[in-house]
């Protein structure tokens, strides 16, 4: 594996993943508010939010050690005008600030729910931007044929969608789980809903209304039967790119076929593997479990995780035969 | 705007420029501003019961380009990689931050990494020699006087406007500032049947 881009290899996963999280979690928001109330969904989703912040800001940690003087950090937004990768910095910290301060407002509910989806909105749109910068940087490099295709932009958006919903997933029925621990402790929800001040953790481990306990259910089989058909429908269309994107290359010739070797052996059967495992096989197991969301609690959480987990070395996989691919033309 | 002319017919792959330029700029083991490319290739000819040997090798002395469009330049994220006035690049040492993107995207391996101060380096056609009235370092100690420097236009009137020879890339992509007289058996680009016989010391 190539251990020198670790930083590069573990930044592009993790960045798209927080995006894709951020989008998914969105689009839970707008599609639930259609048929749920704004509580059970705020029940479900508001503990995922939490979790993107420490991830997002651990991979752009991470992006530091790809500089070898970071005594010159502040200079690698001067170039926007023209460097993809003063741009990706832009969004990069753009996403992680803008992310921060939704989660601030929207934890805390503070301003008109407007207001605050406006917000959510220019986060989603700036992390769409980050991806697509991300993309461009290795695009842009006419030098690198296995770089300038139109498959690096379709990869990075299939690991935001893929990672991005399986994350959500996985944290909804965690914080499912949680919360029906506490049931099962005999814990109510009235702390929370005396009008008392709560922690956030004691907001998030204590259990649903049992009036909205049911409509949550009902919102976690939905929302968990789509995440799974998304990763499922976005690994698919990467599953068929790739054979498309290696015979491109291959008709390129030169020292684009250098780049189609790297694309063999044991590695890339694994990288292909565990993604077909993870976002195909255990999303259709997924599918018909999260029927009975509240039966198959223990059952979700742990085919979820697993699938996540597997998608995710899929995914870092991928991304380190990505730059081992990396064959310039010249000298 | 600068750049170099090189006469492949009278190199022989000594490696003097590259030398030179390692010891004028006291660059650090495996950082070589000018590297001298070998490219061979061929096979046998059979003719009846004969089969005789047809082989070609030819050497391309290769440093920076300092090139119309320079793809180093355009990128940098920091502004470090510099287009001066007369057209020649060079790293501003006080901005670079040791990404090595310009060094994924330089189809002529021009810039270099240095470990020992985590910055990008490269060929600056010895902008201090230039100063002072002298030709870049590597072009005074060639043997074989294969190597020119100065203003393009003025090379090119004296020597052409070739330079699209294997292995280099196809000079469209960064529009360099080189010309080069080809060696007999020179071949021209995407038409190449060779390959670089030492890439582990280029």
């Amino acid at each position: 594996m190539n251990v020198a881009e670790l930083p590069m290899i573990l930044f592009t996963v993790i960045a798209q993943m927080c995006v894709g999280a951020f989008l998914v979690l969105g689009v839970v928001q707008t599609l639930g508010s259609l048929r749920f109330s704004a509580k059970a969904i705020d029940q479900v989703a508001d503990p995922a939010l939490l979790a993107i912040g420490p991830a997002m800001v651990f991979g752009l940690a991470v992006s530091m050690f790809h500089m070898h003087d970071v005594t010159n950090t502040f200079n690698v937004i001067r170039h926007a005008g023209s460097s993809w990768l003063s741009r990706e910095i832009l969004f990069g910290t753009g996403f992680a600030a803008l992310g921060f301060l939704f989660a601030v407002v929207q934890l805390l509910k503070w301003g008109r729910p407007r207001l605050r989806q406006a917000l959510a909105v220019l986060t989603a749109l700036v992390g769409v931007g980050l991806v697509y910068s991300m993309s461009m940087i290795y695009y842009s490099l006419v030098t690198v044929p296995a770089w300038h295709s139109w498959f690096v932009p379709l990869q990075f958006f299939a690991t935001t969608v893929i990672l991005g919903s399986l994350a959500i997933g996985t944290a909804f029925v965690i914080t499912t789980s949680v919360q029906a621990r506490q049931v099962a402790r005999g814990v109510t929800a009235s702390a929370a809903d005396s009008g008392r001040r709560v922690s956030l953790r004691q907001r998030f481990t204590t259990p649903a209304d049992p009036a909205v306990r049911d409509e949550v259910e009902a919102l976690l089989a939905v929302s968990v039967r789509g995440i799974v058909v998304t990763a499922f429908v976005a690994s698919a269309a990467l599953l068929v790119a790739i054979p498309l994107y290696l015979s491109g290359l291959t008709a390129i010739g030169g020292v684009a076929l250098q780049s189609v070797e790297v694309y063999s052996g044991a590695l890339f059967v694994a990288r292909l593997g565990l993604l077909a495992l993870g976002a195909g096989l255990l999303a259709v197991f997924t599918y018909f479990i999260a029927a009975k969301p509240r039966e198959n609690l223990g059952r979700l959480v742990v085919v979820l995780t697993t699938s996540l987990v597997l998608v995710f070395i899929a995914e870092v996989l991928g991304r380190a035969l990505f730059y081992e691919s990396m064959f310039r033309v010249g000298v | 705007m600068y750049g170099f002319y090189f006469d492949q017919t009278l190199c022989n792959g000594c490696k003097a420029c590259q030398i030179a330029c390692k010891d004028k700029h006291n660059n650090p083991l495996g950082v070589n501003w000018r590297r001298v490319v070998e490219y061979s290739g061929g096979s046998w000819q059979v003719e009846g019961d004969t089969a005789r040997p047809s082989v070609f090798s030819y050497y391309t002395s290769m440093a920076c380009n300092h090139c119309e469009n320079p793809i180093c330049v355009t990128v940098c994220p920091t502004t470090a990689m510099t287009q001066r006035a007369d057209g020649t690049v060079y790293v501003d040492d006080s901005k670079c931050v040791g990404c090595r993107y310009c060094e994924w995207a330089c189809p002529y391996s021009a810039p270099q990494f240095n470990a020992e101060t985590g910055h990008m380096t490269k060929c600056d056609l010895c902008f201090d020699y230039r100063e002072s009235g002298q030709a870049p370092a590597c072009v005074d100690a060639c043997p074989a006087r294969a190597l020119d420097w100065g203003p393009i236009d003025e090379l090119r009137a004296k020597y052409g406007d070739q330079n699209a020879f294997e292995p280099l890339p196809d000079p469209s992509t960064t529009r360099p500032n080189l010309v080069i007289k080809p060696h007999r058996d020179a071949q021209p680009i995407g038409h190449g049947s060779g390959f670089i016989a030492n890439r582990q010391e280029i």
